[in-house]
Formats: C-alpha cells, structure tokens, sequence
C-alpha cells in the first residue's frame, strides 16, 4: 500500500493506538492492586501517626489492623462539603481526627489534625499529602514542625482566624502558636489560613455528628477500610 | 548509518551531552535537582524513556508515514512516560509524591523528541536504543551532578544520609533549594564541562 496514502495513514494511526493503548492498559491494570495497597498504607500511616495509635510492626497490616482496632469513621457534613475523619474510642484516649485541607503555596495541601473530643486540645497533626517546595515549604512534614502542634491549645475565645498560630504573634509564648518555617511565609500562612477555617467549621458540626454516632454506637474493629477518607 | 557502538556511547554521555552541548532537557534539570533521590528516578524516567522510544521508532521507521511522523513519536514517547509513572507510583509512591507533576512532564522533553528526530528515525533499532539509552545517561550523569551539589549545600545531606561533622562546618543556603540555586550550577557546571571536557569541533 502506498505509505502516502490517506487509506494508509487512517490505518497505521488506528492501529498504533490500539497497540499502545492495550500496552498501557495492561500496565495499568497490572499494578492496580499496588497502586490500592500503596494509597492504602500510606493513609493507615498517617492516621496511624496522627493518633499516636499503638501499631505492632511495620507492614501494611500492621497499619490496617491499628486502625481497625482502634478508630471508627466520622464524617461531618455542611453545604460546603464533608470532612471525613475518624473518633478513636479506646477509654482514655479518646480524640477525634479530621482530614482537612487547603492551597498551600503550589498546590492543595491536606493534613490530619487529631484533637481531644471536646476540641480544646491539639493532640497532633500529620500531613497526607503535599506539594510545597522540598526544602522550604515541603519541611512542614519534618518533625521538629509537626511535633510543636501536640498539646497546644486551640483558642475558641480570639478571632476566628486565630484559633491556632503558624508563624510570629504579640505574644511568642501564647498556647496557640507554632513557629513558622524560615522561607517558607507563604506555606505558613495558608496553612494557618485552612486550619482556622476547617476549625470552624468542625465546631459547628461536630457536636451533632457525636450525637449521632451516640444514638448509633459503633464499635472499633467493626470499620471496614475503604470507608476510610 | 551509525558508527561503532562505543562513539554512539561517548557521544551521548559526553562529546554531545544533551544539556551541556545541545541544552535540551533544562526545564527539568532545574526542577528536580533539589535532592539527589528525585534525580534519579528523573533520570531513570528519561533514560527508560528516551532508549525505548527511540527503540521502537527505529523499529517502525520503515512503515511510519512521513507526514505524520512527529504525531506517531509523541504517541510513543507519552506511552512510555505513562509507563514510568506508574512503575515509579506503585514502586516508589514516597518519590512520586514529590516529583509526580514533573515525570508527566517528560513527554514534552526535547531530549526524546529530538533524538527520535535526528537518530531513531534514520538509524536501526539496535544503535537507537544505545543512543536512547547514551543520551538518557548522559542527561542523569548531569542532573545527579547538579543534585549532589545542591543538596549538600541545602540540607547537608547525600541521598538522605547526613555528611560528617555536619555541625561543624554547615550551614543551610536557602538559594541552593531554589531555582535559580539550579540555574547557577547548571551555568557554572556548563561553562566547565565546555572549557575543559568537551573539544570543541572546528
């Protein structure tokens, strides 16, 4: 057939698609089981932390199986959308966790904040997923940074975009603030900006969510992740 | 048609460098830089890329209507890309975390365009895939350069792995984290590589 032709040319596209599209196809199906467990642990992993959940080992279900046991699935919903967490019931340690999120400096940055059931306490705050600038934005995963949230006291009483500080304030000591990162305002700022937004928006609705779930008890172990968030 | 395998080798790792020489594939040499991890499985991405692509060009290139020639390649070549990202997303998820957007952005790498261009399509499959694989190495050896550089005077680590008496002699340089930290080793490493590895043809 002549290369030049219309009748060629038709045919030769039609058929590099088909070849190349079932080639990624199958790739694509291939590591379809993968890709759920990666997503899947990397979820545990972080509610997991979060929590500051007991987890015996370091495999997958290691992670699945502190979750399982330990928090039940929480989801508060208002016209702007849900937010999905989970309440962790084992007596004495009982607390409620949110993933929430907003822009960051790049892109939409999401983090798990855990707090005590009556909200008056941040017990951590771990990142699910971000893409700041490794480096500078991208160090609010480090320790040392995360670690400053545990224990400070979210402030119902001032401004509403003040319950919790990221960066300088009047007073350096107050029981609200972390320090920000060096060279990375812009990723302080819309972190602090989503946390006192999500904030807000988890007081007003979680005193009915805790109804409900009370009028429905439900029981940890009995959660079957992918209900996770 | 092709010479020895050896110069196809020495004239993608060195003698035509992709970045120092024909300064294809800078975008991405600025943006993953920061940490050496990145680089490689950038590097990998690229080289996996640019060898199997320019493979299978060679292998069509008898069948492969001129006209539509440029449209054929980038069919390939995202395929490729595709494959990469999700080899690199289910093997190594933590990395693609942080250089997912730009692994996408392979496919608009002038490296495997252009060597699908000026080899693939003239030369067979065999001495293609060297060249691929030549040029893809020869763009990693650059961009890990870069990175080892750059993130010792970032983080003062290498891989991850904190240097020696880090306390004593290190200090953090925000620049080295940023672009332009790129943009000043790729300049100084070019002018070095051009003044003193590279002959100049006359």
């Amino acid at each position: 057939m002549n290369k030049k032709s219309p009748a060629y040319v038709l045919a030769f596209m039609a058929a590099i698609c088909l070849v190349f599209g079932a080639a990624i196809a199958v790739v694509n199906y291939a590591t379809l089981g993968l890709l759920a467990k990666n997503e899947a642990l990397h979820r545990n992993t972080v509610w997991c932390r979060a929590f500051l959940l007991p987890v015996a080992g370091n495999a997958a279900e290691d992670y699945q199986r502190a979750v399982d046991e330990n928090l039940v699935p929480l989801t508060l919903q208002d016209a702007a959308g849900e937010i999905k967490g989970y309440r962790r019931i084992t007596p004495g340690h009982e607390a409620v966790g949110f993933l929430v999120g907003g822009l960051g400096f790049w892109d939409r940055i999401e983090a798990a904040i855990v707090l005590t059931p009556d909200l008056r306490e941040v017990i951590n705050l771990q990142f699910m997923d971000q893409k700041e600038t490794p480096g500078l934005g991208a160090r609010v995963t480090e320790e040392w940074f995360t670690d400053q949230f545990k224990g400070r006291i979210v402030d119902w009483d001032g401004p509403a975009d003040a319950r919790l500080i990221v960066g300088p304030a009047p007073n350096p000591q107050a029981a609200n603030r972390v320090d920000g990162i060096t060279g990375a305002t812009q990723t302080s700022m819309a972190l602090a900006r989503f946390l006192n937004s999500e904030l807000n928006r988890i007081r007003a609705l979680l005193p009915a969510a805790l109804a409900t779930a009370a009028a429905a008890p439900a029981t940890a172990g009995e959660s079957t992740l992918p209900q996770e968030p | 048609m092709a010479s020895s395998y050896g110069k196809i080798l020495k004239d993608g790792l060195v003698t035509e460098n992709p970045i120092f020489r024909q300064v294809l594939g800078i975008c991405s040499a600025l943006a993953v830089t920061n940490l050496v991890t990145n680089t490689l499985y950038m590097g990998f991405g690229v080289t996996f890329t640019t060898a199997l692509t320019s493979f299978t060009i060679a292998l069509l290139r008898n069948y492969i209507p001129v006209r539509i020639r440029m449209i054929v390649q980038v069919i390939i070549i995202a395929v490729y890309v595709m494959v990469v990202e999700i080899l690199i997303k289910a093997l190594a998820p933590d990395v693609h975390r942080f250089i997912g957007p730009y692994v996408g952005l392979i496919i608009t790498n002038c490296i495997i365009m252009g060597r699908a261009e000026a080899f693939a399509s003239q030369n067979k499959p065999l001495p293609s895939l060297v060249d691929g694989l030549a040029n893809g190495l020869g763009y990693t050896s650059v961009l890990v350069a870069i990175a080892v550089i750059r993130e010792i005077m970032s983080f003062g680590t290498v891989l991850g792995y904190k240097l020696p008496a880090l306390d004593l002699w290190w200090h953090p340089w925000t620049i080295m984290v940023m672009p332009p930290g790129a943009f000043f080793m790729l300049a100084i490493l070019t002018w070095m590589a051009r003044a003193r590895l590279v002959k100049e043809v006359k």
